[in-house]
């Protein structure tokens, strides 16, 4: 939030006889002439060009209202209480704000200014906070004070209007006890954009360590529950299977978790997958703190390459299907994606020490951009490994791809199928029996997922029902509805729980289909 | 530069209100009929931009996030219902199901032309029909709040009127004003105080500056006669992609301009001077003000860039042109006081809404082109309004037709938007000269384009249609201009009008031994339909499908995938195809100097002798040694017995506050840091001079080399909306200094040593900008190659090796052959001097 964004803070009332006026204004003279010692010279806003909208017609009161004078905007929401003890059965007040007119997010400052009008009507309706205040101190009756001689002295909505300003713009918030049943908290929060949908896919992987935190980040369960196991390396989809979550709240939370900026989304790492750089390796080569980051995020320390990075392991998206029976994996199985495993966060304790034992020998710069230069399309992972071998030593692979994704000068080239026959009718593809056989497995034993998985595209319980019925028939044909172009093989392995293998010969049964990389 | 939003115009209604004497503030007229209730408008949800939705993306539990709060527009209706006013709680469900085809956006990024024009066609029949005055429309059909006459929006139709009229001091200023979360984007438009609505033609000389402006800008829309081609060059301001354009000599006369010009203009002239007359005559003028008022609801984030966009663009331009009209013929006024009337009859005789806004449509022609506006912008489409017979204009919001950044899965996409850096502007570079290396890649059939223009211009569509069919997008602007002897300028002209109303794009030329890849950002919803398109345009060629997966695989020039000579021509035309859609882009290399250790060995080596010349000549010209020496000598000292130490000398890291440039400091912050990480290996973070990564990074409890995650800076505080995740490197942040290339080792740094080993290799980023040393380097560089070619070649290339200008751009650029540029290259490249990598 930019600092001291509230220009000035002001309160009119309308009155039936003497028209609208500005009782406070802070700082002095912001709004209207003033000849007190402080005053500033030239009030900001042309209040005369704008007093229409300060104090509107009925059916423009109780609302957000906000107009642009003088490169200033102002926002204001009148407020009418239509009530017997007042004259003309009318008390109409306004308690507005100006800032800037290109200032980007007033949107928070217009959340500030309803909450205050909805309470100052409270207020005046609980207790006549306003209007008493106007009868003791006589405003209305003497004629002089039109140019707002009087300062604020004395007045609890000056008081108020003061401490707002200064509290806001200082600490962007504050706290102001009125009486011992009132009490004014406000906060600016920052407009975010809505998160993105997220999809089974997806790998979230989190910004800061939310398990530091002291205080629990939520009360809500899926989320307390999900938060161990999201690490960089499982998607959505096994987040919830190891959690044991529905899928969909799984990705609800995760959505909350990305529209608070806290993780962000990568694809699911795989040695099948291919990487080509974006227009945003120019910065990385150019750039060196980002080069020192990087070959400190990416290093290996004293772990040689050949045992720890199998060339062409399957990695999680397959594990996807292999282990829906067991979750377990052997120890032989052991691949690049177990560095971050959820399990192993003593792991991580153990290269710290590791760390701290050898000082590990730099990656050079040129090293790195050799690296990711050579990264290109049509050229797996796999490949890219053997070809580079000797410059990998002490790399962590994943992590090196990882970097790039996040640092946006990679992006994944994801595998798409297209069949023709598609778009003019449905074929059914023949089954395997194992595949059946396993989803039957899986529909028996994780409930939860099976549902969540089928939930793709139909949502609702019922389909929860038909898609457990119908794993053991058909897993040809919902394979189908994937062909079309737009759904990566990531997203076809997670939805059918197939690995990627295995759903690139059933996409070549299908007849008439081409694969693309894009 | 950022991430261009998806084009996203958010108009919800446009009104009309005037201030006159004798009729008052009035609401003329407001268009869509049935317009939906503010309350409706802000509960209405950011737009999705987000690839395939997901059923589980919705966000029903956020609605506190969109920051307007949900409960308001309950409040609203509560209070109205208080209040005692007509307006029901069912008003608003009502009329949102009329607004629901608004909400369907386009999913490609708005390439339909087609639907522009069909929609420009339409305009203009019915308007000849209009004119007519007899339409009468019999169709009564009642639906739910047809004959509500006494509300707009939601708000009684007094409190609107007086609300929209502002004070005389917003007069040609924008007016906007927010009610909630929708707001009301005006250019209210004040009669002069002596009457008139323009200054008289007497007093020309002495028009303000402001007003001469106008004129101006009235002048350059008068240019715009009915061809497609020609119009509103005033509007190209606006423009973001082109440059302030230098009108062409002997333009003219070509496009016969001033065949239209000559007669509108006196057209103009005598209406106003009639007017003029009148006004006089009769005292002064019944209307004051009037205000066309655009209702806009954008998302909050979004917010100052739509209703700038709206403002200028559309609201202030369509004010100026009723203005002028109304200098002319009292437009505004008369077409005021009939639909005035025409509402008034209607509501008497109880006529439904929706017929008697077809009536209204249907006989003024200003209402109608409020209409026509409103159907045209509110879909992110290009509005072509006919005001009378002299003066037509279009309005448009403009749309990016580039972006050279990739969103991500966070950001919002624009699937089918062309992604590509050609379009990037280097700051260095001269724009006009890359216009005339850029081909025209006509985004519709150069016939369809030139039916267009015959359609609706007179006679002069024949040079038109000339230049337009000779535009192809495999040969330069230039190329084609000496071709078919045509002026360079009109050339530009014709394109940088085209490319504005989204006709065409510049591209670099289409060429057979370029390399272009599938698009990762291509629109692959858009492929059903782009199928039958394809296979009817072409077919005896292979398949769209097989096409696209064959441009997907390891990236190869295109001529590999021609079969013969014979397919060249019809191979070219399907890629021409592809750039159109947005299927494919061109896949161009970007590289860098690699400048070896070996190379800064003997610069180092060379400069040493010079120095070592130099002291000698010093010396024995005055035997005395000074301080100065003496501490250089301390230094050299202490370095060498560094250096003795046995380790590489590999300064890979610079402190970023490296300003002063002396000796001291380069000596200390090579020794420093390097010593520190050494003491101290595990914590590199807190030295290295990257401030986020040791605030971001998780905060491990012990200290570790090894960071949980790249330090992804999290903004603590807002971020500005969509520009490119601030995650993301950015190949044009002006926060890297340029003036700070590396140059790890000082040039007059005594390093006794001067063996490679104690030399890495580093880049040079930036060649033209290179310090002495750098200079230096490359040149040694120059020196190696025993090719006499590339040795000649070399300076030239150089200016090409920053990482910001493609590889492939360089034959057009420098006038060299193709070929010959590439032997240069490769011949370079082998050599092992470049680093160069392959995007978009």
């Amino acid at each position: 939030m930019s600092t001291r964004g509230i220009k000035a803070i002001f309160f009119t009332r309308f009155h039936h006889e003497k028209g609208s006026r500005v009782l406070h204004q802070v700082p002095e003279g912001s709004i209207t002439r003033s000849t007190a010692p402080a005053a500033l010279r030239t009030p900001i806003v042309e209040v005369e060009a704008i007093a229409a909208y300060l104090n509107p017609t009925q059916q423009f009161c109780d609302r957000l209202l906000t107009f642009c004078t003088n490169h200033h905007r102002v926002i204001g929401y009148p407020v009418c209480i239509r009530e017997g003890k007042y004259s003309r059965n009318e008390f109409m007040f306004n308690w507005a704000l100006v800032v800037e007119e290109s200032l980007a997010d007033w949107a928070a400052y217009g959340e500030v200014v309803r909450k205050m009008g909805r309470l100052l009507r409270g207020l005046e309706e609980q207790g006549g906070f306003l209007s008493r205040e106007e009868e003791t101190r006589g405003v209305w009756e003497d004629e002089s004070l039109s140019g707002g001689a009087y300062g604020g002295g004395g007045s609890k909505v000056y008081a108020l209007c003061e401490m707002i300003l200064e509290d806001l713009n200082n600490y962007a918030e504050c706290m102001i006890p009125i009486d011992d049943s009132n009490t004014i908290n406000l906060k600016l929060f920052p407009t975010r954009s809505p998160p993105p949908p997220i999809h089974a896919h997806h790998v979230p992987l989190l910004t800061i360590s939310l398990t530091s935190l002291t205080a629990p980040i939520s009360s809500d369960l899926t989320l307390t529950r999900i938060i161990p196991f999201i690490n960089g390396v499982h998607s959505v989809s096994k987040i919830a299977r190891l959690a044991d979550t529905d899928l969909s709240l799984t990705r609800k939370a995760v959505q909350h978790l990305v529209y608070y900026g806290v993780v962000i989304l990568l694809d699911i790492f795989s040695f099948g997958a291919i990487y080509a750089p974006t227009v945003e390796i120019g910065g990385f080569i150019t750039d060196e703190t980002v080069q020192e980051e990087c070959a400190r995020y990416i290093r290996v320390p004293r772990i040689s390459l050949g045992r720890n990075i199998k060339i062409g392991s399957e990695s999680e998206r397959s594990s996807t299907s292999s282990d829906t029976s067991a979750h377990n994996r052997s120890p032989s199985t052991i691949t690049a994606t177990d560095f971050a495993d959820y399990r192993t966060g003593s792991i991580e304790h153990v290269y710290r020490d590791v760390m701290t034992e050898e000082d590990g020998e730099k990656i050079s710069h040129e090293t790195l951009i050799t690296l990711y230069t050579s990264l290109r399309q049509g050229l797996t992972l796999k490949n890219f490994v053997l070809e580079n071998l000797t410059l990998l030593e002490n790399i962590d692979i994943r992590r090196f791809i990882t970097f790039g994704v996040i640092k946006g000068m990679l992006y994944r080239i994801h595998k798409y199928a297209i069949t023709t026959s598609t778009f003019a009718s449905i074929a059914p593809a023949p089954m395997s029996t194992t595949t059946t056989a396993t989803a039957t497995i899986a529909g028996n034993n994780n409930d939860n997922g099976i549902a969540g998985v089928g939930v793709g595209v139909v949502e609702g319980g019922k389909l929860r029902l038909n898609s457990i019925v119908s794993s053991t028939h058909d897993v040809g044909l919902p394979l189908m509805r994937f062909l079309d172009g737009m759904h990566s093989f990531d997203e076809i392995c997670t939805e059918l729980r197939m690995s990627e293998a295995e759903v690139d010969r059933k996409v070549k049964g299908v007849g008439d289909t081409w694969v693309v990389y894009r | 530069m950022t991430l261009p939003l998806p084009p996203a115009s958010n108009l919800h209604a446009i009104l009309l209100v005037t201030k006159s004497h004798s009729l008052g503030r009035r609401l003329v007229f407001h268009y869509p009929p049935l317009s939906p209730s503010a309350a409706a408008l802000a509960a209405k949800k950011a737009p999705a931009w987000f690839g395939n939705e997901t059923s589980t993306g919705s966000l029903d539990s956020h609605s506190d996030s969109s920051d307007w709060d949900s409960s308001t527009e309950n409040d609203g209706i509560d209070d109205d219902v208080e209040v005692g006013s007509k307006t029901s709680a069912g008003r608003g469900s009502g009329r949102t199901s009329h607004r629901e085809r608004d909400k369907h956006r386009p999913a490609s990024g708005g390439w339909e032309k087609q639907d522009s024009i069909d929609e420009e066609d339409r305009g203009i029949d019915d308007s000849a029909i209009g004119n007519g005055y007899g339409k009468i429309n019999g169709g009564r059909h009642l639906k739910g709040g047809e004959h509500d006459w006494s509300t707009v929006l939601g708000f009684q139709i007094d409190a609107l009127e007086k609300m929209l009229c502002p004070h005389e001091a917003f007069n040609k200023r924008r007016f906007e004003l927010g009610v909630e979360s929708t707001v009301f984007v005006g250019a209210p438009m004040f009669v002069r105080s002596d009457g008139l609505w323009k200054k008289g033609r007497r007093k020309k000389e002495k028009r303000s500056p402001d007003q001469q402006l106008q004129a101006k800008d009235l002048l350059a829309n008068l240019k715009s006669n009915d061809s497609d081609e020609d119009k509103t060059r005033g509007e190209r301001s606006g423009s973001t992609s082109t440059e302030p354009f230098v009108y062409p000599q002997g333009f003219e006369p070509g496009y016969g301009h001033d065949m239209s010009i000559a007669p509108s203009l006196a057209v103009s002239e005598a209406g106003s001077d009639a007017r003029t007359n009148s006004t006089t005559e009769v005292g002064r003028p019944d209307m004051e003000m009037f205000n066309v008022v655009f209702v806009l609801n954008p998302p909050a984030l979004e917010y100052q860039l739509r209703v700038k966009e709206m403002y200028d663009n559309v609201t202030r331009k369509y004010a100026k042109a009723l203005k002028y009209e109304q200098a002319r013929f009292q437009y505004v006024w008369k077409e005021s006081k009939k639909i005035i009337e025409m509402k008034q009859r209607a509501r008497e005789s109880g006529e439904s809404l929706s017929t008697t806004w077809r009536e209204i449509i249907g006989s003024s022609p200003l209402a109608k082109s409020i209409a026509i506006l409103f159907d045209a912008i509110s879909n992110d489409k290009i509005a072509h309004i006919h005001f009378d017979a002299t003066f037509n204009t279009s309005f448009q919001i403009p749309q990016a037709d580039s972006t050279p950044y990739l969103p991500n899965a966070l950001e919002p996409q624009m699937p089918g938007l062309w992604l590509t850096t050609s379009n990037v502007a280097i700051e260095e570079d001269n724009d006009a000269v890359l216009t005339q290396h850029s081909a025209l890649l006509l985004l519709e059939d150069a016939e369809t384009l030139v039916k267009e223009l015959e359609g609706d211009s007179k006679g002069n569509a024949t040079a038109l249609a000339f230049y337009i069919r000779n535009i192809v997008p495999t040969k330069s602007l230039q190329k084609i201009s000496i071709k078919h002897n045509i002026l360079a300028q009109d050339m530009e002209y014709i394109a940088s009008h085209l490319v504005y109303w989204r006709r065409a794009r510049l591209i670099p030329p289409l060429h057979p031994r370029d390399t272009y890849v599938v698009s990762p950002n291509a629109d692959m919803s858009a492929l059903e339909a782009a199928i039958p398109s394809y296979s009817s345009r072409f077919p005896t060629l292979p398949s769209l499908p097989k096409i696209v997966s064959m441009l997907s695989g390891t990236p190869r020039p295109y001529r590999t995938f021609i079969p013969t000579n014979e397919h060249r021509e019809s191979y070219m035309e399907i890629l021409a195809w592809l750039m159109r859609g947005g299927w494919v882009t061109q896949l161009r290399s970007f590289a860098w100097v690699r400048v070896t250790a070996d190379i800064k060995a003997q610069v180092a080596a060379e400069m040493e002798r010079e120095a070592h010349l130099k002291r000698t000549e010093e010396a024995s010209r005055r035997d005395t040694s000074d301080s100065d020496s003496l501490t250089e000598s301390l230094f050299s000292d202490k370095r060498s017995s560094f250096l003795a130490a046995g380790r590489p000398s590999t300064p890979m890291r610079r402190p970023p506050r490296r300003e002063l440039d002396d000796e001291i400091m380069d000596a200390s912050t090579i020794l420093s840091p390097r010593t520190a990480y050494r003491g101290s290996p595990a914590r590199p973070a807190s030295d290295s001079g990257s401030t986020t990564s040791t605030r971001t990074t998780i905060p491990v409890p012990q200290s570790s080399g090894r960071t949980t995650s790249p330090s992804p800076a999290v903004p603590p505080q807002i971020k500005a909306p969509h520009r490119p995740s601030p995650l993301h490197l950015k190949t044009t942040s002006p926060s890297r200094n340029p003036l700070s290339p590396t140059h790890p080792l000082s040039p007059n740094l005594p390093s006794p040593p001067l063996s490679p080993q104690n030399f890495t290799a580093s880049l040079v980023l930036s060649p033209q900008k290179a310090n002495s040393l750098e200079a230096r380097w490359l040149e040694k560089i120059g020196q190696t190659f025993k090719d006499q070619e590339v040795r000649e070649h070399w300076p030239m290339l150089l200016r090409h090796l920053d990482g910001k200008h493609a590889l492939e751009d360089v034959p057009s650029r420098e006038g060299l052959k193709r070929k010959r540029v590439a032997a240069i290259v490769t011949g370079v490249r082998e050599a092992g001097w470049l680093v160069v990598v392959r995007h978009w």
